[in-house]
C-alpha cells in the first residue's frame, strides 16, 4: 500500500541525546575496538608487540588499505563498489605481462587501466542511472573475465627486481616499503579532505544528493571522481600484489573484497553514505589486519576468517546504517 | 439527540518545538457528514492520522459510540468502525477491485488458501452497490480513472460495516483535490448516499466544498478547533476570518514595510518559457526589490517552473534574462554562479544536508568565497558564517552545531543565509519557505524576505496560502494548467481578495 508516513516532522527533540550518544560511540568505538583486538593478540603471544612483528602486519595491511581507501570515497558519496578486488586481480595481470617491456613503469600503466575501469563504471552509474550496486557488480564479472582472458587463465610469473622498489625493507628500520606507499595514498586523500571543500561535497552528495544539487554541488562528477580514484588504487594494488608475489593472476586479489568492505564499514564509514572518512578506513584496516593476525596466533583455522568477515560487515552496517534514508528495506 | 458515532475530546500531538494538534475538540453524530476546515498546517492530516492509528495523540481521547479507545493502526482502527479515504490512494494497483476492496478481510472468498473467485466477486459487489457504483469488481485496478478507483475506496472502507456489525464513520483526506468539476459533483451525490450506511467526514481546505456538503463544520487553526458552525447560518467573510486567525493582520506580514518598486528596473524577465507537459509560454517580469507571488493550484506548473528558474529542470523553449542578459542555465550551479538563490519547499530532503553543521550547510552554495585558491579558510568562514548567524538571530548553540539540531525556523533562517553570504544575491526563487514552521518563525521569515526585497533582491514567492501570497507580494501571477492566467497588482494600499485570485485559479 503507497501510505506515506509523514515523517518531515520527525521527533526531533527526544532523538537528538539518543544521535549524540550513538554518534559518540561510533566515533570511538572503532579506536576501542583496536586497541583491546592489540592487547587481546598481544596477550596470546607478547612476541606480537616487537616492531618485526608489528612491521610485518603493517607490510601485509598495505594492499588491503589501498583499496579500502578508495572504495570509501565510492561509498562515503553514497555509492558502492563492488569491482575493486576483481579489477586489482585484472591489473595484477597486466602488470605481470607489461613488466618485460615498461619495467617498474607497469604499474603506473595498471593505475591508469583501473582508473580507465574506474572511470566507465561511474559514467555507466551516472549518466544511465542503474544502480552503482549492479554496475560494479557487472563490472566485478567484466573485470574477472579479460584478467582470465589477458592471462589465459594462468598466473604470469615476473622475472627480474623491477618491481623490487614496491616490495622492500628501507633503510635501518627495515620500514616495509609497500607500507608507506598505502601510507601515502591515505595522507593524500587526508589531505585533500582538510584542506579543500571537497570532502564535504562527497559528504553532502551522499547524505542528500537532492539537497546537495540544489546548493550547487557538482554531484555528478564527485562521482565520477570516486569511482576513477577508486579504479585508479585498485590498479595500484594489483601491482603491490604482484610486487610480493612475483606473479600476476586472474583472482590474485578476489578474496580480499569482504575485508575492504569489512575494513570500512568497522572503521565506521556508513554504508548509506554522508559519513566517514580515511581516518576511520585506517583504523578499520588495522583492525582487520590484527584480527587477521590474531586468528592465526589463536590457531584458528583460515577458512573460518570469511565466516567472521561476513558476520563482522552485517554487525557494523547494523550500527552504522541511516536508517531515516529508506522507507522499506529491500 | 443520539449518542455521537465519533468524540473527539481535546486531542494534543506535538513534534519536538512544532505543536501539530493543541487540543482538537469535535463530534460526529450517525449519518452526519461533518466538514473539516483550515489552511495547510492547521493540524487537519496529523488529525485524521491520529484517527486511523498512524499517528499516537499525546493527550486527549478518541470516542467511539461512548467508548474510548486506542487505536494502533489502520487495520485497528477498521475494526473499530473508522476507515480513511486516503488522498494519495492506498489500492494496490496491479490486482482486480475485488481484491483491493476485500484485502485482509476475504473471510469464506479465500478457502485453503486459495481465491473463490466467485464468492470474492460476490463479495465486493455487495459493497460498490451501497454507493451504486458500476465498476466491475473483476477489473484490474489501474485501468480506472482516478476518479473511479477513488470509489473503490470508499466501497473498501464501507467494507468495515460487515466486520464490525456497526455503521463505520469514513474519513475522506481532501477527496477533490484532485477531481475536475463534474467528478466533484459527483462525488458529492456519492456522499448524499454514503450518509445512509455511514457518518462521514470530510476535510478540506476549500470552504465552498465544505459548505455545499456538510451538514456542520468544524475550523481548524493552528492545531485547535477553533470554531463550529452551520453552513448557510454563517457569513463567508467571518468564516475565512475564523480560518486564518486575528493575527494575520499586516503586521504579521509586516505589509509597511513593503517597498514601492513602481520605479525600479526590471531584473529577471522570463520569457515564454515552457517545461514539456508541465508550462506553456510563460512570461513575466520581475523588478529589482520586487516579490512576485506565483499563484496556482497543484499541477498548475508553478512549483515546476520555479525549479526551472534555477536550472534544476530543463527549459524546452523560452528563456530567461538577467537585467537584459539572455541566461541559459543548464544546472542549478550555473544559476547560483549567476547570482540565483533557491530554498525548496523539503527543507529537510532538498533545503539542506541534516548530517552537517550550520557553517558548512551556510557555505554549500558559495564556498569560493570563504576558500583561498583551492584551499579553505576556516577561520574566515567561521567569521562570516557567525556574522549572519548573529544578523539572522538563528538560535544556535554553535555554527560548528549539527544542522538537524535546530528548530525548523532557525534551520530555514540558515537555509536563508547561505544565499546571503556571497554578498551579490540577486534573484531569490522561494518554494513555500513558511512550510511546517509555527507563527513566530513564519513572522521571523517575512521580515527576512522584506529586508530582502529593501536591497533589490528580486524574489519569486509560492507562498504557502493565498493570504501569504497576497500579503507578501506586490504583484500576483496566477498560472492555471500551465499558463498565465491572470496578473493582480498587490500594493499595500490595496490588496487583493483571495476570491479574486482563486476565481483565476480554477
Amino acid at each position: 500500500m503507497s501510505i506515506k508516513v509523514d515523517d518531515k516532522i520527525g521527533t526531533v527533540r527526544r532523538a537528538i541525546p539518543v544521535r549524540d550518544a550513538r554518534a559518540l560511540f561510533l566515533r570511538f568505538m572503532p579506536g576501542i575496538v583496536l586497541v583491546v583486538l592489540v592487547l587481546a593478540v598481544a596477550l596470546a603471544n607478547p612476541l606480537f608487540l616487537r616492531p618485526n612483528s608489528l612491521l610485518t602486519a603493517a607490510d601485509s595491511a598495505a594492499p588491503l588499505l589501498v583499496l579500502a581507501a578508495g572504495a570509501m570515497l565510492v561509498i562515503l558519496c553514497g555509492s558502492i563498489d563492488l569491482s575493486v578486488a576483481a579489477l586489482a586481480s585484472m591489473c595484477s595481470v597486466f602488470v605481470a605481462l607489461w613488466v618485460p617491456a615498461l619495467g617498474g613503469w607497469a604499474v603506473l600503466a595498471a593505475v591508469l587501466v583501473g582508473a580507465t575501469a574506474g572511470l566507465i563504471q561511474g559514467a555507466v552509474h551516472v549518466v544511465a542511472q542503474i544502480p552503482s550496486f549492479i554496475v560494479t557488480l557487472g563490472g566485478l564479472a567484466v573485470w574477472s573475465g579479460i584478467g582470465l582472458v589477458a592471462s589465459s587463465a594462468a598466473t604470469v610469473g615476473v622475472e627480474g627486481d623491477s618491481l623490487e622498489w614496491a616490495f622492500t625493507r628501507i633503510g635501518d628500520a627495515r620500514i616495509p616499503s609497500a607500507a608507506l606507499i598505502a601510507a601515502g595514498v591515505a595522507v593524500l586523500i587526508a589531505a585533500v579532505f582538510w584542506f579543500t571543500p571537497v570532502r564535504r561535497w562527497f559528504e553532502a552528495v551522499g547524505s542528500a544528493e537532492p539537497a546537495a544539487v540544489l546548493a550547487g554541488v557538482p554531484a555528478a562528477q564527485i562521482k565520477l571522481a570516486a569511482f576513477t580514484v577508486s579504479g585508479a588504487c585498485a590498479g595500484l594494488a594489483g601491482g603491490l600484489l604482484v610486487a610480493r608475489t612475483y606473479s600476476g593472476a586472474p583472482g590474485l586479489a578476489d578474496s580480499l573484497l569482504l575485508p575492504v568492505v569489512a575494513a570500512i564499514v568497522v572503521g565506521g564509514t556508513a554504508i548509506t553514505g554522508g559519513y566517514g572518512g580515511i581516518g576511520r578506513t585506517v583504523i578499520g584496516v588495522l583492525i582487520i589486519t590484527v584480527l587477521r593476525v590474531g586468528l592465526s596466533v589463536a590457531g584458528v583455522d583460515p577458512s573460518i576468517e570469511q565466516i567472521i568477515y561476513g558476520v563482522l560487515v552485517i554487525g557494523a552496517v547494523s550500527l552504522t546504517i541511516d536508517r531515516s534514508k529508506f522507507q522499506v528495506m529491500k | 439527540m443520539s449518542v455521537p458515532v465519533l468524540n473527539v475530546v481535546d486531542l494534543k500531538k506535538r513534534y519536538a518545538e512544532t505543536t501539530a494538534l493543541g487540543g482538537v475538540t469535535f463530534e460526529v453524530r450517525p449519518h452526519e457528514v461533518v466538514g473539516l476546515i483550515g489552511e495547510n498546517g492547521a493540524g487537519k492530516s496529523t488529525l485524521l492520522k491520529s484517527l486511523v492509528g498512524l499517528v499516537q495523540p499525546d493527550s486527549g481521547r478518541i470516542e467511539l459510540r461512548g467508548n474510548a479507545v486506542k487505536l494502533r493502526s489502520v487495520a485497528h482502527a477498521g475494526s473499530a468502525g473508522i476507515g480513511m479515504v486516503f488522498q494519495e490512494q492506498s489500492l494496490i494497483p496491479n490486482v482486480t477491485v475485488a481484491e483491493n476492496i476485500l484485502l485482509g478481510a476475504e473471510g469464506g472468498a479465500v478457502r485453503g488458501g486459495i481465491y473463490r473467485w466467485r464468492e470474492l466477486a460476490r463479495r465486493a459487489q455487495v459493497q460498490l452497490d451501497k454507493i451504486g457504483c458500476l465498476v466491475d469488481p473483476m477489473a484490474i485496478t489501474d485501468t480506472l480513472s482516478f476518479a473511479q478507483r477513488q470509489l473503490v475506496e470508499i466501497a473498501k472502507v464501507l467494507a468495515i460495516e460487515e466486520r464490525t456489525h456497526a455503521e463505520p464513520v469514513v474519513l475522506l483526506d481532501e477527496p477533490t483535490s484532485v477531481l475536475d468539476s463534474d467528478e466533484i459533483e459527483i462525488l458529492f451525490a456519492q456522499i448524499e448516499r454514503l450518509r445512509t450506511h455511514a457518518s462521514v467526514v470530510f476535510v478540506s481546505h476549500r470552504l465552498d466544498e465544505v459548505m455545499k456538503v456538510a451538514d456542520r463544520v468544524y475550523v481548524l487553526r493552528n492545531g485547535q478547533t477553533v470554531g463550529e458552525f452551520v453552513p448557510g447560518q454563517t457569513d463567508e467573510a467571518e468564516l475565512q476570518r475564523m480560518m486564518i486567525g486575528r493575527d494575520a493582520q499586516g503586521s504579521h506580514y509586516h505589509e509597511d514595510a513593503q517597498v514601492d518598486v513602481s520605479a525600479k528596473p526590471v531584473r529577471l524577465r522570463v520569457s515564454g518559457v515552457s517545461l514539456k507537459g508541465v508550462c506553456d509560454a510563460v512570461s513575466f517580469d520581475v523588478r529589482r526589490g520586487e516579490v512576485v507571488g506565483l499563484a496556482g493550484v497543484q499541477g498548475s506548473g508553478r512549483e515546476e517552473l520555479s525549479r526551472a528558474l534555477f536550472g534544476a529542470e530543463t527549459l524546452s523553449s523560452g528563456h530567461i534574462s538577467i537585467e537584459g542578459e539572455v541566461k541559459r542555465f543548464r544546472s542549478p550551479r550555473a544559476a547560483i554562479a549567476a547570482g540565483f538563490g533557491f530554498v525548496p519547499a523539503e527543507r529537510r530532503r532538498e533545503g539542506m544536508v541534516a548530517t552537517m553543521t550550520i557553517a558548512e550547510n551556510v557555505t554549500l552554495p558559495h564556498i569560493t568565497t570563504v576558500c583561498n585558491g583551492p584551499f579553505l579558510d576556516r577561520p574566515r568562514e567561521r567569521r562570516i558564517v557567525n556574522d549572519w548567524v548573529q544578523k539572522l538571530r538563528v538560535k544556535a548553540p554553535s555554527i560548528a552545531a549539527s544542522i538537524a539540531t535546530l528548530s525548523g525556523g532557525n534551520q530555514q533562517k540558515a537555509v536563508l543565509a547561505r544565499w546571503m553570504v556571497s554578498g551579490d544575491l540577486r534573484v531569490l526563487i522561494l518554494d513555500h519557505p513558511t512550510r511546517g514552521l509555527d507563527v513566530g518563525a513564519k513572522s521571523e521569515v517575512y521580515k527576512l524576505i522584506r529586508t530582502l526585497s529593501a536591497t533589490d533582491v528580486a524574489i519569486v514567492l509560492l507562498a504557502d496560502s493565498l493570504e501569504e501570497t497576497i500579503a507578501m507580494s506586490h504583484r500576483v501571477i496566477v498560472m492555471k494548467d500551465g499558463k498565465v492566467s491572470a496578473e493582480i497588482p498587490a500594493p499595500v494600499s490595496s490588496k487583493p481578495s483571495p476570491l479574486e485570485i482563486l476565481e483565476r485559479m480554477i
